[in-house]
């Protein structure tokens, strides 16, 4: 009887064009994914490698819920819709055999529409190697059927058993549809509750196993795994994963065992009764004639519809938000609000304070897309409630207007959208109390949603819409939610990119303390444009609202004809026009006044650089070795006048008789005013307004050694806004922050503005280079410094002005600051010798000063320029600032400036960058975090640390423009801050720290697109300067010893340090030193470091302990060393065999350092000398022992970095 | 009945409906239903709820015309909507509302905006439809013979000069059934009642015109006892062997068969006196099974 059953299913699914329609967009969706997309984050990754092949599948298959509720929530729910219920349980057929027969076809049914995206995947892999379709040709790896079915065994089929089952089981218990959905939402929560979980490293293997689909645990596993692995591995079933697969199986069978025990075909068919109600027993009369009544003729008149419409929107408004289901989400919504309010704007695992913006921002996580299934699944009620119940047959002859029921059912969801941001806002405040905040800023939460609830409004105008047109709850449900998959599916994965084609898809502005929501006229004009195609939406469904019985397209376009009455037409013209007139001043200010090119065109415009302007690379041009600017800024009309007088010298031994100048401002309209040359004019020989590349002949040729004064004058704007929202970025009413060549153009053709992708330098047919700065033995790249071309050290003054309420800020010291016109002005000079690589900044400031002692004795002036409202962390970037100079002017050389000033900027992007005497913050990195807890990395007081030690470590010791010269500042500025780090908190803290710079390292080589270089050469592989760089210096001091180490950079320091000549240093000289001081038994160390790709697999299998007399404890550790060599790729090349120096340690209970951080409390701390392979020690120690491990502070380079420590057995 | 002002019928021309499956529900159907109890007699599926349900506004007409006195109902629906009461063949409620409550939402969109007035009138009808004692429970918890009669006193609601019920007895007991044509019987005089059955009984009890719909198609019109009155003298009657039955059929045009006391007996329309058959006198249902055997080829 159950295959009976499953038979009838199988042959119902497969005649229903639903499946095939399934199929059909999962194919299609893969199909495009694999052509078109970029998954697999490396471009060294194959589309068809296992790793991506996983994504891809992984990825479709959380999509594919909603699909599994669609399939496997309708199976029993077909016979209570159908009503078959009534007659077909009286067959001779049980409950489970019905039941699991139903279930079975039905699975089997989702299984083969996931197979669409199966073949879909491969079919793309396919077109897209083959034929050439799209841009991934090139990432084509040998075929491997066991890419594509491992997936769908491990990820995609569990993954959607565990959904089948649960819908399934939740609609027969219940009898309603609407459960499955909440259903799916559920277990789209606990995905991201677990993605949310990740910000925080520690949370790693709840996070692996809280997420039903099991993604967090896939990319946690992959995570480190290089390009080379990921084209061959399979995902292995094992560890977090095999765990989480194993637990959400067992739960997906929960609810399926219970469902066949409790399901019982009686139950099923009873009618819910409502409650037992008292009926008042009224005398019996005998009732009226029905002519007798006495009633006033029927009114009817606008006034009245308008009153109805109100009471019915007011009825239809609490059948939603008293639905169980809408509690239900909305509940799931709210918590999870609390969630992405906690961990929203988490840095390095630390919280944020529990600012208002944070909770405003918290909202466009998950809330944001429950709301958006809400809108769908809400509207699709509302819309279809009448008919639902079959009330429409009586509902539809009333005599009321269309526009009554419309507006009523349209009104209501109004009304939700309203209730729901509500919500949002409250969460947000019930967590800041729970924070214990109280500084409620309800102007900005209501700010911070209203462009969100208008969005969702005019999506709401969508949904009714579509929901009216397709008149079919489900597939209305599955056309709008596929619609919105489709709008935010091509804005995510093609390069479609133009705003006014996304329906609802509105530019606003991160918000920032200092500059408020920025400017907002693109807002309000996008959100003008999509008002009025929302209110077309609103019209048209008007029009063709369902009413009556007759549902054929004929009889549905008969009366939409009948319903389009003038008011219609006029309104539908003027709405027409809104949506239509907005969108063409869109397009004139995105297109017309500012430039738009998609991001082929962008390429093609690199492209063109690189073939037209190479020819012109190391071409002599003069260098800059003084500079005198002016610099007006003007924040209301976002203009930016600027002129200055530069010392140009041809430092090169040939003579230049022309300059090349190029325009690389964030301004998008630059306008060169002036240019002179000892007073004359040079004429203009080549002009390229796309690329902004210019020439000029010189008016007198520049022999070698000869100098010039150039005197140049420009204006900088912003006019009307573009199609991307970054404009607000370099000139904004608070908070301005640009640099030098964003007002200046530079000299000369630069190879760092030459496309990088190999995949499309290939496409280009450009060629492929693996270096973009020349080799280290290079006689220009020697004489060049690494951030600028364009000088060597200069001297600088300059005067910027500013609105009459701000202090702007320029690198040197402020000489003299005045009014005029009602303008402020500020003139600063640099009386040391600085590179040229200067921003200027204007904010109205508070300022923290302070004077702190260097450990040279001598006085420095601190100052902190920040938002009036960001005083909380002020004292952590002071004493990062007094530390990070203490301990670099001790150690290495002597502080150039008599100043070091912070100054915060907008939070548009998160980052600190050092310039001469002045690190430029951004507001989001520190000033708002919640240092309260001494064992989250206090980032203000370690960035600040990094960024002043760049004060040493790349304006002081200047790498020359050559392989790996980055490694240099930045590496050594990582080390100074760890260093820094860990004399505050001990070395026996710091391994929370080394993780995280672990992490970053293993985590980057896994993304690397061109190959691995090693520290000697990398050129912008972060991931090695900052994590490799400053792990493995750490670990090189604590072998070698810190005073030896920094002897070493001391020299190294006094060698280079304001080089006036050429060579200016690389990573050769650097390693001379750093090698300098290291024994040389150590030796292979520093090497292996520096000069190759080491990882180590170090782990501890066992360690015992035994009592002896006392507190004495005998301890004996099983350890594992081993030591591997990889190539660029990845592969692994070769083993070492010599014995490593490598610390063991056994350690008591944890314990706790000054400051109250978490710190291990060593037994027994030793470096030893480990041959490779498996080895047992024995030591015995004083005090309890209860952990052991290999390198248990992380030190060295390791995959997996949690299997170097164990709990000791035996105590 | 000379024409007043007041007097309004509701005249159907012409009027012609095919399904986008190909069924064609109605051809050509043209009436003129006066004002008082006009039955509409079919088997299954002949096109009557085609019908009211176009009258009623539900349904889009492919060609004809429907007028209600001077308002075009096809292109006027709202006009029509302010005057009809209709009873669908099937409708639904929402579960979790009481029967009051329902009436008294639907009283006020019947444009009855004075609170009281709908108190009474719900009260009224509740009383009328033998519901005032459950008035306080849920709706979904009514039996089925309950949902209609609350179906019942939704369509009288407001005075409607129209009102069209479609199969209203079905459920009802008899003694429900009997209070539903009480109260019928009730509404005035100068109302259009439409009453769509295929329980002949019904309308020889209630209506004094009358049309017989099958296949789309009208196939008789008219007063009921003029009607009666056509077949008087050509309808006999036979008790026969259940074996027989072919062969009667094939020599005669039976128009029905039934069971009597364990035989069979038919009853035949002919012009002729037919040897063995006993003379009986017609009666409506004869005239029905008379018009649809022959068109629908059918031995009922």
């Amino acid at each position: 009887m159950f295959s009976e059953i499953l038979k009838f299913e199988l042959k119902y699914r497969f005649k229903r064009p639903a499946t095939y329609a399934y199929f059909g967009v999962l194919f299609f969706f893969a199909y495009v994914l694999a052509i078109w997309a970029s998954i697999g984050g490396s471009e060294k990754t194959n589309i068809n490698s296992p790793d991506t092949i996983m994504q891809a599948l992984s990825l479709i298959s959380v999509f594919g819920i909603m699909l599994a509720s669609a399939i496997m929530g309708v199976p029993v729910f077909r016979d209570i819709e159908h009503k078959t219920n009534g007659y077909f349980f009286s067959y001779p057929i049980t409950e489970k055999g019905y039941l699991l027969g139903r279930f079975v076809g039905s699975f089997i049914t989702l299984i083969f529409t996931m197979c669409g995206a199966m073949l879909g995947y491969l079919f793309g892999t396919i077109a897209a190697h083959y034929f050439g379709f799209g841009d991934n040709g090139e990432r084509y790896g040998a075929f491997g059927l066991s890419y594509f079915l491992w997936p769908m065994l491990i990820v995609v089929i569990p993954n959607l058993f565990l959904a089948g089952s649960l819908f399934f089981s939740l609609v027969a218990l219940t009898k309603r549809i609407f459960v499955a959905y909440s259903g799916g939402i559920l277990l789209l929560i606990g995905y991201l509750i677990s993605s949310s979980l990740m910000e925080d490293l520690d949370n790693k293997k709840i996070a692996n196993l809280f997420d039903p689909f099991g993604l967090t645990a896939i990319g946690n596993i992959t995570k480190y795994w290089t390009p080379v692995e990921r084209n061959v591995r399979l995902m292995p079933l094992e560890g977090d994963f095999l765990l989480n697969r194993l637990l959400w199986l067992a739960v997906g069978f929960l609810p399926l065992l219970y469902l066949l025990f409790r399901f019982d075909f009686q139950k099923f068919l009873v009618v819910p009764s409502g409650k037992k109600t008292e009926t008042k027993k009224t005398p019996f009369s005998f009732p009226k004639s029905l002519s007798e009544l006495s009633i006033s003729p029927p009114v009817f008149s606008t006034n009245i519809y308008l009153k109805q419409m109100l009471g019915l929107a007011r009825l239809e408004f609490k059948n939603v938000v008293k639905d169980p289901f809408f509690i239900a989400i909305l509940l799931a919504a709210a918590l999870f609000m609390f969630m992405d309010c906690r961990y929203n704007g988490m840095l390095y695992g630390t919280n944020s304070l529990p600012a208002t913006q944070y909770m405003i921002e918290a909202k466009d996580g998950t809330f944001y897309f429950i709301v958006i299934i809400l809108i769908v699944f809400c509207t699709g009620e509302v819309v279809h409630r009448d008919r639902a119940v079959n009330y429409h047959f009586i509902a539809d002859a009333l005599p009321v207007p269309n526009w009554l029921i419309y507006g009523s059912k349209f009104l209501s969801m109004i009304g939700v959208m309203l209730f729901v941001p509500l919500v949002g806002i409250l969460c947000g405040i019930a967590f800041q109390i729970s924070q214990l905040y109280f500084k409620f800023e309800l102007p900005l939460y209501f700010q911070g949603y209203s462009v969100a609830t208008v969005q969702w409004l005019y999506l709401v105008m969508l949904t009714f819409f579509v929901h009216i047109l397709v008149n079919n709850k489900m597939l209305g449900h599955v056309v709008n939610v596929g619609l919105w998959v489709v709008i935010y599916g091509l804005r995510g994965f093609t390069e479609i990119n133009y705003r006014t084609l996304f329906f609802n898809s509105v530019p606003t502005n991160t918000y920032s303390a200092l500059n408020g929501f920025g400017n907002l006229t693109p807002t309000l004009w996008y959100l003008l444009c999509w008002g009025g195609l929302a209110l077309v939406f609103l019209t048209l469904g008007n029009l063709f609202w369902g009413r009556g019985t007759d549902d054929s397209p004929k009889a549905r376009w008969a009366l939409a004809k009948q319903r389009f009455s003038p008011t219609s037409k006029l309104l539908l013209s003027l709405f027409t026009f809104v949506w239509l007139g907005s969108a063409g001043y869109i397009y004139y200010n995105q297109s017309i006044l500012n430039k738009y090119r998609n991001p082929e065109q962008s390429r093609e415009l690199a492209v063109a650089y690189e073939k037209n302007y190479r020819k012109y690379y190391r071409r002599p041009q003069p260098k800059i070795t003084s500079m005198k600017i002016n610099v007006d800024l003007f924040l209301k009309e976002r203009r930016v006048e600027s002129s200055g007088v530069m010392t140009i010298t041809n430092k090169t031994t040939s003579p230049i008789d022309s300059l090349h100048l190029e325009i690389s401002s964030g301004f998008s309209h630059f306008l060169l005013k002036t240019l002179t040359i000892n007073g004359l004019t040079p004429k203009q020989i080549f002009a390229d307004d796309d690329n902004r590349y210019y020439i000029y002949k010189l008016p007198q040729t520049l022999q070698p050694g000869d100098s010039a004064t150039m005197a140049i004058a420009t204006t900088a704007q912003l006019k009307g806004f573009r199609n991307g929202g970054e404009e607000t970025f370099v000139i904004a009413d608070n908070g301005t922050f640009f640099n030098a060549g964003d007002i200046f153009p530079t000299f000369g053709y630069n190879p760092q503005n030459e496309m990088t992708s190999e995949k499309y330098r290939k496409k280009y047919k450009l060629p492929i280079r693996e270096f973009t700065a020349p080799a280290r033995t290079d006689a220009i790249g020697l004489q060049t410094f690494l951030f600028n071309d364009d000088a060597d050290w200069i001297t600088f003054e300059g005067t910027v002005s500013t609105d009459q309420d701000q202090t702007a800020v320029m690198p040197g010291y402020l000489q003299k600051q005045w009014t005029a016109n009602g303008r402020k002005y500020f003139s600063y000079k640099q009386t040391e010798q600085m590179d040229l690589f200067f921003s200027i900044a204007s904010a109205r400031y508070e300022v923290h000063r302070e004077k702190i002692k260097n450990a040279d004795g001598k006085d420095i002036a601190v100052e902190i320029f920040h938002h009036p409202d960001h005083k909380t962390n002020v004292q952590h970037f002071v004493d990062g600032l007094k530390d990070g100079l203490s301990y670099c002017s001790a150690n290495f050389s002597p502080y150039q400036y008599k100043q070091m000033r912070i100054m915060e900027f907008p939070r548009y992007a998160t980052y600190a960058q050092s310039f001469p005497n002045t690190i430029m913050y951004s507001e989001n990195f520190g000033f708002l975090a919640d240092f309260s807890d001494p064992n989250k990395t206090d980032y203000a007081y370690y960035v600040t640390a990094h960024e002043v030690a760049h004060q040493w470590w790349g304006h002081q010791v200047m790498p020359s423009f050559t392989r790996g010269g980055n490694n240099i500042s930045e590496t050594m500025a990582e080390y100074s801050s760890l260093m820094t780090l860990s004399h505050k908190y001990g070395p026996d803290a710091m391994q929370d720290r080394l993780k995280y710079a672990l992490d970053q390292y293993l985590g980057g080589r896994g993304g690397e697109s061109k190959g691995e270089q090693t520290m000697m050469d990398n050129e912008d592989g972060a991931y090695i300067w900052y994590g490799k760089g400053s792990l493995t210096f750490y670990a090189l001091q604590d072998m070698i010893g810190e005073k030896n180490l920094n002897n070493a950079l001391k020299d190294y320091a006094k060698a280079t340090s304001y080089r006036q000549k050429a060579p200016y240093t690389t990573t050769d000289e650097w390693y001379k030193y750093v090698a300098q001081n290291t024994p040389d038994s150590l030796k292979y160390f520093v090497e292996d470091c520096m000069k190759k790709i080491v990882l180590y697999e170090n782990q501890i299998k066992k360690a015992e302990a035994k009592k002896l007399s006392g507190d004495q404890y005998q301890v004996t550790l099983t350890l594992d060393s081993r030591k591997l060599y990889y190539d660029k790729k990845g592969n692994e090349i070769g083993k070492g065999k010599a014995a490593d120096l490598i610390e063991v340690g056994i350690f008591a209970e944890e314990g706790k350092n000054r400051s109250g951080m978490k710190q291990k409390m060593p037994l027994y701390l030793k470096k030893l000398w480990l041959k490779p392979g498996q080895q047992t020690l024995t030591v015995t120690v004083k005090g309890k022992p209860i952990k052991a491990g290999i390198d248990p502070y992380n030190k060295l380079i390791d995959r997996v970095s949690d299997d170097n420590l164990i709990q000791i057995d035996g105590i | 009945m000379p024409k007043t002002k007041t007097s309004m019928n509701l005249t159907i021309q012409n009027l012609s409906k095919t399904y986008s499956n190909g069924v064609q529900a109605l051809k050509d159907v043209s009436l003129t239903i006066n004002q008082g109890m006009y039955g509409l007699l079919g088997p299954n599926g002949a096109g009557k709820s085609s019908l009211m349900r176009t009258i009623a506004t539900l349904q889009e007409a492919d060609g004809g015309n429907i007028w209600l006195g001077n308002v075009d109902v096809l292109t006027n629906k709202a006009d029509v909507r302010k005057q009809l009461g209709y009873l669908p063949q099937e409708f639904g409620v929402y579960p979790r509302v009481t029967a009051e409550t329902m009436l008294d939402h639907i009283a006020s969109l019947k444009g009855i905006s004075v609170g009281r007035e709908r108190k009474e009138v719900v009260k009224t009808l509740l009383e009328k439809v033998n519901l005032h004692q459950v008035r306080n429970k849920n709706l979904g918890t009514f039996s089925g013979g309950m949902k209609q009669r609350f179906g019942i006193a939704q369509a009288l609601i407001g005075n409607p000069k129209l009102i069209i019920v479609d199969e209203p007895t079905a459920g009802l007991d008899p003694a429900e059934r009997n209070r539903f044509h009480n109260l019928l019987s009730e509404i005035g005089e100068n109302t259009i009642v439409i009453l769509s059955t295929h329980i002949v009984e019904d309308v020889t009890n209630l209506c004094s015109d009358m049309a017989i719909i099958c296949l789309g198609e009208v196939v008789a019109k008219g007063d009921p006892n003029q009607l009666v009155a056509a077949l008087s003298g050509k309808v006999y009657k036979k008790s026969i062997l259940k074996t027989e039955l072919d062969r009667y059929r094939a020599d005669y045009q039976v128009i029905s068969s039934s069971l009597k006391m364990g035989k069979t007996q038919i009853r035949i329309v002919s012009d002729e006196i037919p040897a063995d058959f006993e003379a009986t006198t017609p009666d409506l249902e004869d005239v029905y099974f008379s018009e649809i055997t022959t068109r629908q080829g059918l031995a009922v």
